[in-house]
């Protein structure tokens, strides 16, 4: 990576949001676009960050907060990028845990993977019911919908949510993939969930094959 | 008992604590835990399984005690923090009880408080500890775990559906699953010859509304145990708190548990060895519990085997039963399944170590990591109560060594999903007997271990 990049490299990984809006504008100032930012430094440091958590040579915190220092920077860079310009996304997910299941652990871990690995990400939080998960994704613009269960019984309220966003918004209006303890592929299957992913890494490689 | 007394005071606390985000709370407990890591200098210095260290095992205590009165647990319906001062801990968990009878008549056990290296043997919980499993097979499945005189107490398996019905959360489906899971657990329990044994239930109560249900009379007895989980991490809500009444107005049992995730909000070995030990004090504190338990997650194996979560176990435990005078226990969760040598070596080396340990109880094991339906047997439990049994004559030193083989013998398998079968193809359903083959590789597993130098 471009030695220039490196203190920005540092503020990212270290998660001080201060430090990583500010070394992006004096990069930008510098004469580096915020695209190429993007492209050259920060896009290629999430998937590393990705792949330590994936390892467990770091934690969900450190990755949460270099997540969070992006998030920062797209927003600080935004006046910087010229006309027609924009930091694009892979694709966006609203993530929810269905009704009747608290667990939030999971899912917020699979939230953090996707983030990382340049998904626009909405988190509707924990007991979403169906109507207000399909609501949400139709607010938020979102391509897939991802549900997290952690107990047996939450998995009718799973399979609440897919029949009722095929209902209500047509069977390939959003792709809709599922995880957590009980799920297993071959419920997600018969459930009509379009896919399925055992861990967070899992998720990410689901959610790539479904917008190739 | 008399330190049930407070539950009035802690529905107003989560009433009127301090108001906070859930996602500022989140924050506090990994800043928190972050802090007292480096306040008190939380350093596993070399890979033991086994803690040797009493003086960093009594600092995890105090880094715990301090970070659980500093973050307090979080209330998500009120938005509000339940806190105590370090006083108010230390004041409460004097009343704790450090002894308790499960179970009625000739089948009434005794859990009393242990100590690191203590010669005392554990309780065996020796359960599937809620993995699911079809409604045809859950009698003997569960029997296969009764009949074994190693085991002290149990804990039905979830079922898989009710009268051919998927259970549905917060319907009539959960009740009328918790009201099966009490028919049929009794109806083991009297089959088995073992009618006065505790269980611990009600595993199909996901919300409260099963628990209100069937604890009472015709249904969970007041000599069992009554369980509940709080949310991952340090959270509570009105359903956990709802059962939580419950409970203390039925007179029970009260054994609530807390599942740390490693990698999570507390981060590695020495942050989690912090936030398990502050989540087991919580427990008290908070839900006045009788006996507190764990069974910490690895985030991708589900598992707890690994190295990563038996080294924080052994120094939160040890720091629990060198401080206090709590009940604890742990829930060994495997990735093995029944049929493979993986999942007795995993018994080994989690049973070891918590019982060398300061565990009062053991739980399990939860094989092929509790989510494969089916995929458990009570096999695995006589083993693993044989090994506890064992491991109570046994120095740290002479533990950690054998922990160590056992080890050596599984880590290679920890990512493979090696989840054996289901209890259908290891036990015949009718006789409730294991197959030749499980037999053959339990013995052989045995017959290793021992030469180990393991009294088996």
């Amino acid at each position: 990576m471009n030695a220039e990049y490196s203190s920005l490299e540092t503020a990212i990984r270290e998660g001080n949001v201060d430090r990583g809006a500010s070394e992006a504008v004096a990069l930008v100032e510098r004469g580096y676009r915020p695209i190429q930012i993007f492209s050259e430094c920060i896009e290629p440091l999430l998937k590393d960050i990705g792949e330590k958590f994936s390892r467990l040579d770091i934690f969900l915190p450190e990755m949460v907060n270099s997540a969070q220092v992006v998030k920062a920077i797209q927003q600080t860079v935004k006046p910087y990028m010229g006309q027609g310009e924009e930091l694009s996304t892979k694709g966006k997910i609203v993530i929810a845990t269905v009704s009747g299941d608290q667990h939030d652990i999971g899912k917020n871990i699979v939230k953090a993977m996707l983030d990382v690995n340049g998904y626009e990400v909405k988190d509707l939080g924990v007991d979403v019911d169906a109507a207000d998960i399909v609501q949400d994704a139709k607010d938020f613009g979102a391509d897939i919908i991802a549900l997290s269960a952690l107990m047996l019984p939450s998995l009718p309220s799973v399979r609440d949510v897919i029949e009722y966003t095929k209902a209500v918004e047509g069977e390939s209006t959003y792709k809709i993939m599922v995880g957590g303890g009980p799920v297993s592929p071959e419920w997600a299957e018969e459930a009509g969930a379009d896919g399925y992913g055992d861990d967070a890494m899992e998720a990410v490689h689901v959610a790539d094959q479904f917008l190739q | 008992m008399k330190h049930t007394t407070r539950l009035m005071d802690i529905v107003q606390r989560s009433l009127n604590g301090p108001i906070k985000e859930e996602q500022e709370f989140n924050n506090d407990v990994t800043q928190g835990i972050q802090e007292k890591v480096q306040k008190y200098d939380i350093r596993i210095q070399d890979e033991h399984f086994i803690n040797f260290d009493d003086e960093l095992v009594d600092r995890v205590w105090a880094a715990a005690v301090e970070f659980l009165a500093d973050c307090g647990v979080y209330c998500q319906s009120t938005r509000r923090v339940i806190l105590h001062s370090k006083e108010e801990i230390e004041s409460i968990l004097e009343t704790a009880p450090d002894n308790v009878w499960y179970g009625e008549g000739p089948d009434a056990v005794h859990e009393v408080a242990r100590g690191v290296e203590d010669p005392r043997r554990p309780l065996l919980m020796g359960s599937p500890i809620g993995t699911a499993i079809e409604e045809e097979y859950y009698v003997p499945a569960l029997i296969s775990y009764i009949q074994e005189p190693e085991v002290d107490v149990t804990m039905a398996p979830s079922m898989d559906k009710i009268y051919g019905y998927d259970i549905r959360t917060r319907s009539p489906l959960e009740i009328m699953a918790c009201w099966r899971e009490i028919e049929l657990t009794l109806a083991a329990l009297r089959r088995s010859g073992r009618p006065g044994m505790a269980v611990t239930g009600l595993d199909n109560s996901i919300s409260d509304v099963g628990q209100l249900s069937a604890d009472g009379p015709g249904g969970l007895r007041k000599t069992d145990l009554h369980t509940f989980g709080i949310i991952s991490e340090l959270k509570t809500n009105f359903e956990v708190l709802n059962k939580l009444t419950h409970i203390l107005y039925r007179g029970g049992i009260v054994d609530p548990y807390a599942n740390p995730i490693y990698g999570g909000l507390g981060g590695g070995k020495e942050g989690q060895a912090v936030l398990i030990t502050a989540a087991m004090i919580a427990l008290n504190i908070v839900f006045m519990a009788t006996c507190v338990g764990s069974s910490p997650t690895h985030p991708f194996h589900f598992n707890n085997t690994g190295k990563e979560l038996l080294i924080p176990c052994s120094l939160s435990f040890q720091a629990l039963a060198r401080n206090s005078h709590l009940l604890t226990n742990l829930t060994a969760t495997t990735v093995g399944g029944p049929g493979t040598k993986t999942l007795l070596y995993e018994c080994v080396a989690f049973f070891i170590m918590s019982t060398v340990s300061g565990c009062s109880r053991i739980l399990g094991p939860r094989s092929a990591t509790g989510s494969i339906t089916g995929h458990f047997s009570g096999l695995e439990a006589r083993f693993a109560g044989e090994i506890m049994t064992a491991a109570c004559r046994l120095t740290r030193d002479e533990a950690e060594e054998v922990v160590r083989k056992a080890y050596a013998r599984y880590e290679g398998d920890l990512d493979k999903k090696a989840y054996g079968k289901h209890f259908k193809d290891v036990y015949d359903p009718d006789t409730i007997q294991p197959t030749g083959k499980w037999s053959r590789v339990y013995d052989e597993v045995k017959r290793e271990v021992a030469d180990w130098g393991l009294a088996l």
